[in-house]
């Protein structure tokens, strides 16, 4: 897995946890506003990431007609 | 006549199979199939003939990669010979059925006999590996089909490491690179899959795909494989062997790989949703509050009521014991020293009256 790739995939995650916070019994009203504004940053974040992510596309030497 | 220069018959044979051999070096020729027979079970003859014409070929059976009948129509890569006794024969390097009835034949009896073997048996399915960051493909990077996998691949996700093994996927030589490039793969194991790439074209393009050696190495790959072969219509041994068949290059890509566009709409979703979930608690709360405060105040009032039929009752019973109100009902108020010869002051309802008392008796109660 490149890095990259590799973050994306952490702050995927990450945002799914932050997520099941807010249906969880851990939520509080009083932290709920700071996360929602964790969470949306986050997916602005994965959205620019996504964007930027290239994949990397090597043609083998190996010759396989001998 | 004077001869040039004299032969041993030996020397002439020698040097007609050299002179044939340079002269048609990797001939390929077509024609159908009669008297094939397989002796001592690893020497194939049969003779490979036209409407006009017929000349015997000759190969080894380990080359045979598709099943082979009489009638068939072929096409060999020979080698033409002449052999100690002086027969002219052709000595085949490669063999491929043409044409659709051949090619089907051929495909129906192949298909029988690995199915019959358990090479395409469901449980020898592997699923695509997950995460996927490393896949392998056997594809020819001037075919279409493969700038569509890689258009369609870079599209939809990014991050990934591609090798591409660059092979022909059609002809007489495609299987042998393709099976030597699944080996190079599967050797090195760098790669989490392989995907085999080729697009569209006529049955004689992709026969190579039916052909018996690549089938088993798809087959016997310890890395999984997937197939992007042709148009959805068309069905290789190939894809029979394959962990996971997609219908056509590009649908190889997409099944390989998650949509970034999906992913980012799913983010955006899920930051909606909690705003939503949010504002509904939000009110749920308020709703909830509104409630408590109305609750206290019910009994705030209640309360006061309470107070208020209390003070109301107890300004009865006050009024009830208002000397005023008993002098109304006629009734007098006697005031002063109760002795004969005092004056007494009588208060009624009207008047003030100052008496003198002249006699006082006994009254006994009734």
């Amino acid at each position: 897995m490149t890095k990259t790739n590799e973050n994306i995939s952490e702050k995927i995650e990450k945002l799914k946890g932050g997520v099941d916070w807010f249906y969880s019994d851990d939520f509080r009203l009083d932290e709920a506003s700071a996360k929602y504004k964790e969470l949306t940053s986050l997916a602005k974040e994965i959205e620019g990431d996504l964007k930027e992510l290239k994949n990397e596309i090597k043609v083998i030497e190996e010759d396989f007609s001998k | 006549m004077e001869p040039t220069q004299v032969y041993s018959v030996s020397d002439f044979q020698a040097v007609c199979n050299q002179i044939m051999e340079t002269a048609f070096s990797g001939v390929v020729i077509e024609g159908e199939i009669a008297s094939f027979k397989v002796n001592q079970g690893k020497f194939v003859f049969f003779d490979l003939k036209d409407e006009q014409s017929s000349v015997g070929c000759f190969m080894m059976k380990f080359a045979l990669r598709f099943p082979l009948e009489d009638g068939m129509k072929v096409r060999v890569r020979v080698v033409p010979k002449l052999t100690n006794w002086g027969k002219f024969s052709l000595t085949v390097q490669a063999i491929m059925p043409v044409g659709e009835g051949s090619l089907k034949k051929s495909f129906e009896l192949l298909k029988k006999k690995l199915t019959d073997e358990g090479l395409f048996a469901l449980e020898r399915k592997r699923p695509l590996p997950t995460p996927l960051t490393k896949i392998g493909i056997i594809s020819s990077t001037q075919a279409a089909g493969y700038a569509d996998f890689c258009k369609i691949l870079n599209e939809r996700w990014g991050g990934l490491e591609v090798q591409v093994a660059h092979c022909q996927v059609q002809g007489m030589v495609a299987a042998d690179q393709m099976i030597r490039a699944l080996k190079y793969f599967n050797e090195r194991s760098e790669v989490q899959v392989i995907a085999v790439i080729r697009g569209g074209g006529s049955a004689d393009d992709l026969a190579v795909f039916n052909d018996e050696a690549l089938v088993r190495a798809i087959a016997a790959s310890k890395i999984p494989v997937i197939t992007g072969i042709g148009h959805e219509v068309d069905e290789s041994l190939c894809d029979l062997a394959a962990d996971v068949v997609a219908s056509t290059p590009s649908n190889a890509a997409q099944m390989l790989t998650r949509d970034r566009n999906e992913v980012i709409a799913s983010c955006r979703s899920e930051v909606k949703r909690i705003n939503n979930l949010l504002n509904t608690k939000i009110d749920e709360l308020l709703i909830q509050n509104r409630g408590e405060i109305g609750r206290v105040a019910q009994q705030i009032t209640a309360k006061i009521t309470n107070i208020e039929q209390e003070i109301q009752a107890q300004v009865k019973i006050l009024a009830q014991l208002n000397p005023e109100n008993v002098l109304a009902r006629g009734y007098a108020l006697v005031t002063g020293d109760l002795d004969i010869g005092n004056v007494v002051k009588i208060t009624t309802n009207k008047a003030e009256i100052d008496a003198k008392i002249e006699k006082i008796s006994e009254r006994s109660a009734k």
